[in-house]
């Protein structure tokens, strides 16, 4: 079984964020493998370590992003791909056009992405790339297990868990709820240095600038308003819960 | 800059490779998953941590600098004290097990063995299959190690060892012990020879866990060898110079501590950091005033600059130059600080530092230890003193 795994590095959540005239600054000295990506490497390791599969990542990014390529390769994953890029400021829609161009001539048997990018926490690529590489695919998956030939995707929906099972060649998009990625052992990081890693452009791909432009653009940013404290209610059961019921219904508007 | 200046800057670099931060990051990631959360546990209770140990086996932790073709990972000293750090920002005990076994122990067999001995001894050692423990102290010669009366005769293809030795890491967990004893007991410390004993053999007793003041799930016990018959092959290294062997393991030995030692004052500012913005005394944060301010930045600068004297003794390690005085002036440096750091970091979590519910009060037991193992504070002094003398040729 071949499993792509399309990967990516975002900023450490526990990084300090700074926000100035709009624009985020950030410490791009902590930059991490995106936590549901780890998942889906994870997931993907396990069900190829059972069924003798084969498990290669891809990664868009600029040439920093290569460590984090290094760091899945050093979990186990078996091959790499890093797409080079210079502008960060891409949006689903490219990241997928690109990963399109990218699986056109891949023969494989599912694709797995994280459900979204703790950066940007949009979750679109995964199902766009899916659309545009004509795949069944099914997202959040929180389990899977390989039976008769499909995969069978145990999806977190709203109202509890659906199992689906998707054919291959399919896609899933995982949470991070699914496993706890396994650390890099000294050994994982020691071969990490001897396994192939291409290294490609989006020309090479056969992508013009046009192709690159994005639909939506980040504007500016904002701070989060503090939380303002809450209000406490004491005195007599009765009385109280008149006196919250009054305020649900002419401050909140809630009623 | 011009290319001669580039170039002479490249001499000179503050960056850890990609190698390096890889295994640092997944040390930390290991620490924060599986070290750190029942530590305080750990300490209470006392017991070693075998389920640990083989967790750190697995990742490849127990022969971090051992060369691959007997079983380790084939890093640097540099990659070994990251470890450490990261290990001992959480559990002190467990970092000791770490360096010991590592430096201590296995490093002797490393230094000194031959491919048969290595084959045979490292391999299992540096894959965490087996404990080392590393057997010099007695009760009777400590910082004056050559004072000791083990001793081993040798009769035919054996030798016969007896003496007791104490305050042996890994003492009862041990599988294969590193021993020093006497072969020529009128040359004082050049009688000296060292040989591998394995914990089965008759006559090799392990005694009972001793009661310390912390680094508490560390195993650390007496060892009292009877008439141990070790074949004249467990010779390790030349005959009567066991001891020149054994001040290299110790100058080794003591990069390990100076890491040690940084990763606990590091958990020390780290605590504060947290507790002194968290707790609220006349209504502002505790960490606004200048009076913990200033504990907090003393911890850091000192921090800083140990870890830097760590690793540079490290790096003159792996490049093979000599390193005795920065590993003895690093371990002397970091040690001291790790003692005061987590004597400030109690101090400033008040009453609450003082208890169980945190984890200061532990970093404080365990650090003592700092400036006493692989040699004591004072000894650091005796040994930087007569390498500077060396140095401006008295």
């Amino acid at each position: 079984m071949k499993f792509y795994i399309c990967i990516k590095q975002v900023p450490d959540v526990n990084a300090p964020l700074q926000i100035k005239e709009g624009q985020l600054l950030q410490d791009t000295d902590r930059m991490i493998l995106n936590a549901y990506d780890a998942s889906a490497v994870e997931e993907a390791l396990v069900l190829s370590e059972k069924h003798d599969g084969e498990v290669e990542v891809v990664l868009i990014g600029p040439d920093k992003a290569k460590e984090t390529l290094r760091k899945a390769l050093a979990m186990g994953a078996d091959k790499g791909t890093h797409i080079v890029t210079e502008d960060e400021s891409y949006d689903s829609a490219v990241y997928s056009k690109i990963l399109t161009a990218f699986f056109n001539d891949k023969e494989y048997d599912y694709i797995f992405c994280g459900k979204q990018a703790q950066d940007t926490d949009s979750g679109l690529t995964g199902g766009m790339l899916a659309m545009q590489l004509d795949l069944p695919y099914t997202t959040n998956a929180v389990g899977m297990e390989f039976e008769n030939g499909s995969i069978l995707v145990k999806r977190q929906g709203d109202a509890g868990q659906e199992m689906i099972s998707v054919p291959s060649p399919g896609l899933v998009t995982c949470s991070n709820d699914m496993n706890e990625p396994r650390i890099p052992s000294l050994k994982g990081i020691m071969q990490s240095k001897r396994k192939p890693v291409d290294t490609i452009s989006t020309g090479d791909l056969g992508l013009s600038e046009d192709d690159l432009a994005v639909r939506t653009q980040i504007l500016s940013f904002e701070e989060k308003p503090e939380r303002e404290a809450g209000r406490k209610f004491e005195g007599e059961p009765d009385e109280v819960a008149r006196e919250v019921a009054k305020l649900l219904d002419e401050e909140a508007g809630v009623l | 800059m011009n290319t001669d200046q580039k170039e002479s800057a490249r001499q000179l670099s503050f960056d850890y490779s990609q190698d390096q931060q890889m295994i640092r990051d997944a040390a930390r990631e290991f620490a924060e998953r599986h070290v750190a959360p029942d530590v305080i546990e750990r300490d209470m209770s006392k017991k070693f941590p075998h389920d640990l140990v083989k967790l750190l086996a697995e990742q490849g932790l127990m022969g971090i600098y051992h060369s691959e073709e007997y079983g380790g990972g084939g890093f640097d000293t540099v990659s070994f004290c990251l470890v450490i750090e990261e290990i001992a920002r959480w559990d002190a005990s467990l970092a000791l097990t770490i360096a010991s076994h590592t430096s201590l122990g296995s490093g002797h067999i490393a230094l000194a063995g031959t491919h048969q001995q290595k084959m045979k001894y490292l391999t299992p050692l540096a894959q965490g299959e087996k404990l080392a423990g590393w057997c010099l102290t007695e009760p009777g010669s400590g910082s004056d190690a050559s004072g000791m009366t083990s001793n081993a005769v040798r009769d035919g293809d054996h030798w016969i060892l007896n003496g007791t030795k104490t305050f042996i890491t890994q003492g009862s967990v041990g599988d294969t012990f590193v021993v020093l004893a006497k072969t020529d007991p009128d040359k004082g410390a050049k009688g000296i020879s060292a040989f591998i004993v394995e914990r089965e053999w008759d006559g090799v007793q392990p005694g009972e866990p001793m009661h310390k003041l912390g680094m508490n799930s560390s195993d650390t016990t007496e060892l009292v060898f009877e008439n141990v018959k070790v074949p004249a092959e467990n010779l390790l290294g030349e005959e009567n110079k066991g001891f020149i062997d054994t001040m290299k393991v110790l100058d080794g030995g003591r990069i390990g501590i100076g890491a040690l030692s940084v990763g606990i004052a590091r958990g020390a500012l780290e605590e504060s950091m947290k507790y002194s913005q968290e707790r609220k005394q006349f209504g502002k944060p505790i960490g606004s005033f200048q009076a913990i301010e200033h504990k907090l930045v003393d911890m850091a600068v000192r921090i800083d600059a140990s870890r830097m004297m760590v690793h540079r003794a490290a790096w003159l390690r792996d490049q093979g130059k000599p390193f005795t005085k920065e590993a003895s002036m690093a371990k002397l440096m970091a040690s001291e600080l790790s003692v005061e750091a987590a004597n400030e970091a109690i101090q400033i979590h008040g009453g609450y530092g003082y208890t169980k519910e945190y984890h200061v009060e532990r970093f404080l037991r365990d650090a003592k230890l700092n400036t006493i193992g692989e040699g004591t504070s004072e000894i650091q002094n005796v040994i930087i003193a007569r390498e500077l003398r060396k140095e401006f040729g008295y």
